[in-house]
């Protein structure tokens, strides 16, 4: 889950590669690297954060150089464990994002061999290898070293006397950028967009050498063309303008996207597929696993549909018997479980799905077909468009398979959207934020809603919140209930709206503190709770919506209010691209 | 230079259609007032912006970030003044500058007069001065500025346009902008008054109406979406991307039609009218001088007609807003003012609703066959 960049050409090679890591900072910030080709190799390399200024003092000459930014898997953060490595001579600098499953053997077998290791990563071993068979040409030395390699990996390697980069690619992203004798390489497009338009997505077992001028790409050691592709997003979506965080910019671009991803329907593959489906699995990790249920709580009674959902990190090993149509949800398309599981599907001759947010993932390459959500590029590390964006592209399933009944219903639940982003929460932020323990309680899919929301709360606030069906709430935790134990209660029109109702009295009689979501309009349930957040009064798939980007912001403002790092919750990085 | 935009204030006065988006961002002319202030000043070369927001920031932070010139944005916390709205900019001043208000038009002749000067205000005359900060000017030097008097001594209204140096901060004592005017005045500094040559604002919601007509009448004529061969058009006529209109539909110039909207067939959009984005125009269904906002929907057989519709209206079908004058209370104040609807956000009607002189609030619901008459507060239903 770390992200590498790295630049040849004609520009100084430093700028571009600190500006391309500041961008692919949401993948892991525990320190981070640069290195290039000068005289020599030049190495600069810091534990902590590419954005907390430490980054002003990296400067190397050249105009070749890769660099990184860590989420430690093999060793503690530091700045001896931060990438690039070198091997024992310093010719040789490497990047790396993956992780080397037989590194363990080939240190040893490196370590008998003379060599002398400096740091406790994986990575290193694969620029000791490389040492071993360079004799001046770099592509031939990495392509030899790659076979030895078990488990995952994006590299960028390069060498004292030679100005090019060589990249190689096995089930981690890297991506290519091509300008005007200038050529990119980064874990996701991010970093590309200031300076080109034009990319091309490696695939599994790629090896590109690059220099200034041109690219040359080989697979099984034949020359491969692969295609050029032009990219929509633009720069200003990676910018955070003057808002405080990524989080709350992207929060406020929801109603945006939420209908972009509608309008965009689905198309007619995509749709035959789903409308063929007898059942319907869904393979998804983190918030994306959340929006599954969504799903499944919807599709189940208004399509008659069965629905299973699993979480992608338990599929692989604890595989359940496969039938019919297979969905991956992941944002980045690069969730190492979720591909895996997607994977074993494939396997098993299942039609597979992928919804995902960026274009020429992984996932889509693994998939049968793609439904691509219109959310942008999300920066901030804890998912907020993206969610409502999967829930559009998820909803649209739903409608389709309900021949279109609620086409007016999510054309306009933008409007909604918008109009939840100007209510008043500060009263439910200033309880959350005195709380040690929060509890969210909702039937039906606002289960799952609250699920999430608990997740938001935890993931930046740091306050410990947990997301329960509000009728299991009685067989446990219950216990937990104190006047000091706040429960955020959704609680809206419908069939369980009665059920809901006496399940907060119950909670109001342990003096529990009860902040209750619920229609405009709704004064008997105001006068029964502390708090009362009124939402518009709408279609059941709307108030899933409203209610998920009020929890985002009572999140959002309680981290604010406790001076948490919003867009950089610690431990955490925004795509898992390791088991 | 540098120049300071204020974007920071509500506009009570237009309410309810401020509800979601502070005056600056209202649309006219399917542009947000506060873009044209901004290409006025990019047209002078003024590219050093420093936009000030307050009042629902983040709809404004959103709209400058997509716009081509780097904006520097700041914020400030409450809304206390013109005064206090500038100080908080005070740290990203290197020189001299001009301030600006997000929320009236102004032209690039007037901002390229006043750019020559330093220490001065741009003025224009104005019908109704008692709504602004009248002017008393003596041998071309601002004398004194008499905040919105009862009774005017002249026609010469601040527009709230200033170039100051560096030193006006040391004169913001109070919250308000011409306190320190009269301060700087006061200890004989010479402040010059130059005559605008284009500016206008919307002080309440109908004046809106007059402000779209005159912005219409700079827009470039564009056809995207799909149009019908049958579709007359004449005038300045534009129709933004993945629209649709239908056939027999006619359309008189100056007109513009936002993103992904559907008219007709056979509809009338007659001049002076915007449409936002995603609007649908049933058939049958004749605008004229209207300002439209998105996400509305007009059913067939209406007749629209000098309204202002907030965004995402739905009216049903044979929805009539017809223009009279009446008395209506507005901020402390009773103005009587010719137009057929204001209709804040959300507002829905079932069919065969009349409005007649009506400013409807947010979320207001119309049951069917009504007419309605005046001040309706948000969230009322009328039944």
């Amino acid at each position: 889950m770390c992200g590498i960049v790295g630049y040849i050409g004609r520009r100084d090679a430093t700028p571009v590669l600190i500006q391309g890591l500041k961008r692919l900072e949401y993948r892991g910030y525990d320190s981070f690297g640069i290195a290039t080709v000068g005289s020599a190799i030049e190495v600069y390399k810091k534990v902590g954060r590419i954005s907390d200024g430490e980054a002003g003092a990296a400067y190397l000459a050249g105009y070749t150089g890769i660099g990184h930014t860590r989420w430690a898997t093999h060793g503690e953060p530091s700045d001896i464990n931060a990438h690039p490595h070198t091997d024992c001579t310093g010719r040789i600098a490497l990047v790396h994002n993956g992780v080397i499953e037989n590194y363990s053997e080939l240190k040893r077998q490196l370590q008998e061999r003379g060599h002398t290791f400096r740091s406790e990563t994986d990575t290193e071993v694969i620029a000791h290898l490389v040492e071993e068979r360079y004799d001046g040409d770099l592509l031939a030395a990495v392509s030899a070293v790659l076979p030895l390699l078990e488990g995952s990996y994006a590299v960028l390697a390069i060498a004292a006397d030679t100005q090019r980069i060589v990249a190689a690619r096995n089930a981690s992203p890297l991506v290519l950028g091509v300008g005007d004798a200038e050529v990119f390489a980064a874990s996701d497009m991010t970093p590309l967009l200031e300076y080109t338009e034009r990319v091309i997505y490696l695939e599994d077992g790629d090896v590109a050498d690059l220099t200034p001028d041109r690219y040359t790409i080989y697979h099984d050691g034949r020359e491969v063309e692969r295609p050029v592709e032009l990219i929509s997003w633009c720069v200003e979506d990676t910018r955070k303008g003057g808002f405080a965080h990524y989080m709350l910019k992207e929060i406020f671009e929801q109603p945006q996207s939420f209908y972009e991803t509608i309008r965009a329907g689905i198309d007619d593959h995509v749709r035959q597929m789903v409308m063929e489906a007898d059942e319907i699995t869904l393979v998804a990790c983190g918030t994306s696993y959340h929006t599954a249920l969504v799903f499944k709580y919807l599709a189940e009674p208004l399509c008659n549909l069965p629905v299973r959902v699993e979480m992608g990190s338990e599929f692989k090993y604890f595989t359940p018997p496969l039938h019919g149509l297979v969905i991956a949800v992941s944002q980045s398309g690069e969730t190492a479980d979720t591909i895996a599981a997607l994977k074993m599907a494939k396997a098993r001759n299942c039609p597979t799905l992928a919804i995902t947010n960026v274009q020429g993932s992984t996932v889509t390459r693994v998939a049968d077909k793609t439904l691509l959500m219109r959310a942008g590029p999300e920066i901030g590390v804890a998912a907020t468009k993206s969610y409502t964006a999967q829930l559009a592209a998820l909803m649209q399933i739903v409608n389709a398979r309900c021949d279109g009944a609620f086409d007016d219903v999510l054309s306009h639940a933008h409007l909604a959207i918008g109009e939840v982003l100007i209510r008043e929460i500060r009263e439910a932020v200033a309880l959350c934020s005195k709380a040690e323990h929060v509890f969210f309680v909702g039937r039906g899919p606002f289960y799952p809603v609250s699920m999430e929301g608990a997740l938001k709360m935890k993931e930046i606030s740091y306050v410990h919140a947990e997301g329960y069906a509000a009728g299991e709430l009685k067989h446990g935790p219950f216990a937990l209930l104190t006047a000091e134990t706040p429960v955020v209660a959704i609680c809206t029109p419908g069939p369980t709206y009665s059920v809901m109702a006496s399940n907060i009295k119950e909670m109001k009689a342990r003096k529990a503190p009860v902040i209750a979501l619920g229609v405009d309009g709704d004064k008997e349930l105001a006068e029964i709770v502390d708090i009362f957040i009124p939402i518009p009064n709408t279609h059941l798939l709307v108030q899933v919506l409203t209610i998920s980007v009020a929890l985002q912001l009572l999140a959002y403002h309680t981290a604010c209010a406790l001076q948490r790092d919003v867009d950089k919750p610690r431990n955490l990085a925004k795509s898992v691209t390791v088991e | 230079m540098q120049a300071v935009i204020l974007a920071a204030g509500e506009g009570s006065r237009l309410r309810p259609l401020t509800r979601s988006k502070p005056k600056a961002m209202l649309p006219v002319a399917n542009r947000p007032i506060i873009e044209y202030v901004i290409d006025a000043l990019l047209e002078n070369g003024i590219r050093d912006i420093v936009v000030v927001v307050g009042y629902r920031k983040e709809d404004v932070i959103r709209h400058l970030n997509k716009l081509d010139a780097p904006i520097q944005v700041v914020v400030q916390e409450r809304q206390l003044g013109t005064a206090d709205a500038l100080r908080a900019a005070e740290s990203e001043i290197t020189g001299d500058f001009l301030v600006l208000p997000g929320d009236n038009y102004i032209n690039a002749e007037s901002i390229a007069r006043i750019k020559k000067e330093r220490n001065a205000i741009l003025v224009a005359e104005h019908p109704s001065p008692s709504n602004f900060g009248v002017v008393v000017i003596r041998n071309g030097l601002a004398r004194e500025i008499i905040e919105k008097p009862e009774d005017a001594p002249t026609f010469t209204v601040s527009t709230g346009i200033y170039s100051f140096a560096p030193d006006v901060f040391s004169y913001l004592r109070t919250n308000e902008i011409p306190d320190a005017l009269a301060a700087m005045i006061a200890s004989g500094r010479r402040i010059r008054a130059i005559p605008a040559a284009d500016w206008q604002d919307a002080i309440y919601p109908w004046d809106l109406l007059k402000l779209n007509s005159r912005m219409l009448k700079g827009i470039a004529p564009e056809i995207g979406g799909t149009v019908d061969a049958s579709v007359v058009r004449r005038g300045t006529v534009r129709i933004g991307t993945g629209t649709t209109v239908g056939p027999n539909t006619v359309i008189y110039g100056p007109v513009t039609i936002g993103d992904n909207c559907n008219i007709g067939p056979n509809c009338v959009i007659m001049p002076d009218v915007s449409i936002g984005d995603r609007v649908e125009v049933e058939p049958f269904t004749y605008v004229a001088d209207s300002l439209i906002m998105s996400d509305a929907r007009i059913g067939s057989h209406s007749r629209i007609v000098s309204a202002v519709f907030g965004q995402g209206c739905i009216l049903a079908d044979h929805t009539t807003t017809y223009p009279s004058a009446s008395f209506i209370e507005v901020g402390e104040r009773v103005q009587k003012e010719e137009f057929g609807a204001v209709l804040g956000d959300g507002v829905r009607a079932a069919p065969f609703t009349t409005f007649k002189n009506c400013i409807a609030g947010n979320n207001v619901t119309i049951e069917r066959g009504k007419t309605v008459v005046g001040l309706i507060e948000d969230g009322t239903r009328v039944m």
